[in-house]
């Protein structure tokens, strides 16, 4: 561990607690070394948004339950899942056309968006410089 | 965010520039501060700037509208803290939509070097860093909630204060884990978590009950001040921050900062307080308490994080946002000094003949007397009623004499009960700039095209003369041609007064010219960086005697708004029946029995009635000028004054022309003794009125006009 700040001298504060607690048998527990991820990576629109509309494509499956109330909270969310287990024949009936149409959303994102990397490659392509033409050796 | 956008929003005002905050979703209560995302609808000249975090549908419409547009990064937590909760997707569609930004977007910032270096990663060019701020004033000892904070101060028992919303990132089990330690070495130590918590969450179900812990949810400002102030020590565990303002606001209220290193954490700190890399939580409960009995230590911990609040300042962020939209760093003003007659704009919350008020007839004056000898423009709204400023005048330009009068809307009436709870509640404690602006936007007249107009005329007039400091026009609109305007602030002592968000309105003018020598050291006091004051005051001119007179019998007269705030009802209630009739001139919402009431009187009825009148009463506590009381003396009128206002008693006393009452009883002998000694008293008010001329207060306005035409 490491105690950090410019307005104390971290070793020796670190070193003096540590004498402290050693004596009287204080350690306690630690959290463990930390893993620092560092920056987030790009996150692929295309991708994610193709991996997303084929995820949520279809309306009738549920999300998954959560409450962020307590007491009343509960009651509702048995109500809900009461409402699922009995209704799912009525919910996919109610949005057979949804998931229909949800399909055609999905499947034209993907192969619109395919089509924009094929033709941004392609301008890539076209953009790069040219490589430099070698003169050929005269005799 | 909503702090961040309106924190930006003060800064670009600043600058000169003017703009609207839209949000997707706007609190109830609030549509007069931020406008709904919907109606968003920018020129294409336009800068619109979208503050980004997790997914919002905002992020695609950004890319859709037909006009320049900027991001600013708040950074996403990583969607590997929410994994198979339902936030998980939308914090990864977040950072999908930052990428998609990335190249359709004139200028991205991040509110730290740490996210603009993940704008960078996401593929984002032309990338600043624009630090958030805190205005360390508003977290002083006196901003804190007291009752709270004597619940909190117990000495000897160390306290720790977190300050954060309690979900996984923020690791709150590891606040626990360390309070768990923290209570073998201090047993009765307490742990505050404030910040607001979902009670039936899953995570927040998962956590251990401890003894002497307390989640506060979300606490007022005046409560977060008083949470800070009473810590031994406050303490981040959170594991991922892209900026920390809390650990900001902590080192403001010189509370030592220990904080867990991860993403900004670091460079918000920059070195000072106490970070560190590992949570070993007996450590760091052995550091609480040194730090608590440890002067030394903690004196110098306090010192430099006192250090890094003063750069972590409004000017310096103020200096990285004009860099990052390569704006001039202070308001702009166009350089175009013209011979002759100077241009003025004189900006006043209402306008016209018919316009009852003090203010408001001191504007109106003062454009007439000065039209003579500069060309005047009057920007004001359509509003002829100051409490609902519904827009009933025609909207555009008309003339009033040589005056030219440019009227806009409010656009927006001010419903005065809701108005005043809500003035009621924040005047009560110490707020938040974000509240503050929530007031003032409630308060009005908002007259968004007024101000789109200032923003836009910058090189259109010499001086710009702003009147009273207490409505948006000024508030909103000096800072926007800052340095050519001139404050005429008719300040008084009232609760207002003691919002911060007037600081602007007081400081940013070129002078403060001021009715009193009393008004101008009220301001001084409030606001110690407060522009160069002058006492100008106004000029009276009484129109001679037509021989109108309201009643037969001698009176005492009050001429003004008949409302509440102006000290009526208790005057009433003790003017006996041997006093002079009591006779009042004006229009309001009072009713009141026993008296003569003449409704609203012509400026020749006003003079006649004074003239003939054995007093004048000024019977309101809040007054910065008292224009009755000068146009009484003008009339050689004596008066009796509520002592309570300095500047009526100030009058009084420089005057020697009346009596002050410092109590009801005191009143009416006020009353007896000015009518007693009427004639005496009168040749005092007369003297006394010469000293309030037109043609010196003229000279003085045109001296400070010139001062601006000659460095602007």
């Amino acid at each position: 561990m490491k105690l950090m700040g410019r307005d104390i001298t971290g070793d020796k504060l670190l070193e003096e607690i540590r004498s402290r607690l050693q004596a009287r048998g204080l350690e306690g527990p630690t959290g463990g070394p930390i893993r620092f991820d560092g920056l987030e990576p790009r996150v692929d629109p295309i991708a994610f948004n193709v991996e997303a509309l084929s995820e949520h494509a279809d309306p009738t499956r549920p999300l998954p339950l959560e409450t962020h109330r307590a007491g009343l909270g509960r009651a509702v969310l048995l109500a809900k899942w009461l409402f699922r287990a009995g209704g799912q024949i009525f919910i996919n009936e109610a949005l057979a056309r949804q998931k229909r149409f949800n399909g055609h959303v999905r499947d034209s994102y993907a192969q619109l968006s395919a089509e924009v990397k094929t033709l941004r490659e392609r301008l890539e392509a076209l953009e790069k410089p040219p490589a430099p033409v070698t003169k050929r050796k005269t005799k | 965010m909503s702090q961040a956008a309106i924190g930006f929003q003060l800064l670009l005002r600043r600058l000169g520039h003017y703009g609207h905050v839209h949000a997707g979703e706007v609190a109830p209560g609030y549509s007069s501060l931020v406008r709904s995302a919907s109606e968003l609808e920018p020129a294409r000249e336009d800068l619109v700037l979208y503050h980004h975090g997790i997914a919002s549908e905002l992020a695609s419409a950004l890319l859709h509208l037909d006009c320049r547009r900027g991001v600013v990064f708040h950074n996403i937590t990583p969607p590997r803290f929410y994994a198979g909760t339902s936030l998980e997707e939308p914090l990864t569609a977040g950072r999908a939509q930052l990428a998609a930004m990335a190249g359709r977007v004139d200028v991205s910032i991040g509110v730290s070097h740490f996210n603009a270096s993940e704008l960078r990663v996401a593929g984002h060019g032309n990338v600043h860093t624009v630090p958030l701020f805190i205005e360390p004033y508003r977290f002083d000892v006196d901003a804190a909630d007291e009752a709270w904070a004597r619940e909190l101060k117990r000495p000897g028992t160390p306290l720790v204060v977190s300050v954060s919303r309690v979900v996984p990132h923020k690791r709150v089990e590891d606040l626990l884990r360390l309070h768990a330690e923290l209570e073998r070495r201090s047993p009765g130590a307490r742990l505050l978590v404030v910040g607001p918590y979902a009670a039936g969450s899953r995570y927040f179900r998962s956590l251990p009950k401890q003894k002497h812990v307390t989640f506060a949810g979300a606490v007022s400002h005046a409560g977060l001040v008083a949470a800070y102030r009473s810590a031994d020590a406050f303490v981040s565990m959170s594991e991922h921050e892209g900026f920390g303002v809390p650990l900001v606001e902590a080192m403001a209220c010189d509370v030592p900062v220990l904080a867990f290193a991860a993403a900004a954490v670091p460079e918000t700190l920059d070195g000072r307080g106490i970070a560190f890399d590992e949570k070993s939580f007996g450590v760091l409960a052995e550091l609480i308490l040194t730090l608590k009995t440890d002067h030394t230590l903690k004196g110098r911990v306090l010192e430099g994080q006192q250090q890094r609040v003063a750069e972590l300042s409004p000017e310096s962020t103020q200096a990285a946002l004009a860099e990052a939209l390569e704006l001039p760093k202070t308001a702009a003003s166009r350089r175009h000094h013209r011979a002759g007659k100077p241009k003025i704009a004189i900006v006043v919350q209402r306008y016209g003949e018919r316009i009852v008020g003090g203010a408001e007839a001191h504007a109106r004056q003062l454009a007439q007397h000065l039209s003579a000898r500069c060309g005047v423009t009057v920007l004001t709204t359509c509003a002829s009623d100051h409490l609902t400023w519904a827009d009933v005048l025609p909207e555009g330009e008309e003339h009033d004499g040589d005056v030219t009068v440019h009227r806009f809307r409010c656009g927006g009436e001010r419903r005065m009960r809701a108005f005043n709870r809500l003035s009621d509640e924040r005047f009560s404690q110490a707020q938040s700039r974000v509240d503050e602006e929530h007031w003032l936007a409630e308060q009005g007249p908002r007259a968004p095209g007024l101000l789109a107009h200032l923003a836009d005329t910058k090189g259109r007039y010499d001086a710009y003369v702003f009147f009273t400091y207490l409505y948006a026009p000024t508030v909103l609109g000096l800072p926007l041609v800052a340095s050519r305007s001139l404050l005429v602030p008719t300040a008084h002592d009232e609760p207002p007064l003691k919002f911060d968000l007037y600081a602007d309105a007081f400081e940013l003018p070129r002078a403060l010219l001021c009715n009193t020598p009393e008004e101008a050291a009220l301001v001084a006091q409030r606001f110690p960086k407060a522009a160069r004051a002058r006492i100008v005051g106004v000029g009276v001119d009484p129109l001679p005697d037509s021989g109108w007179r309201p009643v037969a019998e001698p009176y005492a007269l009050y001429v003004g708004r008949i409302e509440a705030g102006k000290g009526l009802k208790e005057i009433v209630k003790h003017h006996g029946r041997d006093l002079p009739r009591l006779v009042l001139a004006g229009e309001g919402d009072l009713k009141l029995k026993g008296v003569e009431a003449l409704g609203r009187i012509s400026e020749q009825q006003k003079y006649d009635a004074l003239r003939h009148a054995a007093l004048a009463v000024v019977p309101s506590r809040y007054e910065s000028l008292s224009l009755l009381a000068l146009e009484a003396f003008a009339c050689g009128t004596p008066v009796v004054g509520n002592a309570a206002s300095a500047v009526v008693a100030g009058h009084l006393k420089r005057s020697g022309a009346g009596v002050a009452f410092s109590s009801p009883e005191g009143y009416a002998s006020a009353v007896r003794e000015v009518s007693a000694r009427r004639e005496k008293l009168s040749q005092k008010a007369l003297a006394y009125a010469k000293r309030f001329r037109w043609p010196k207060v003229v000279e003085a306005y045109l001296e400070e006009i010139e001062k601006i035409r000659h460095t602007t």
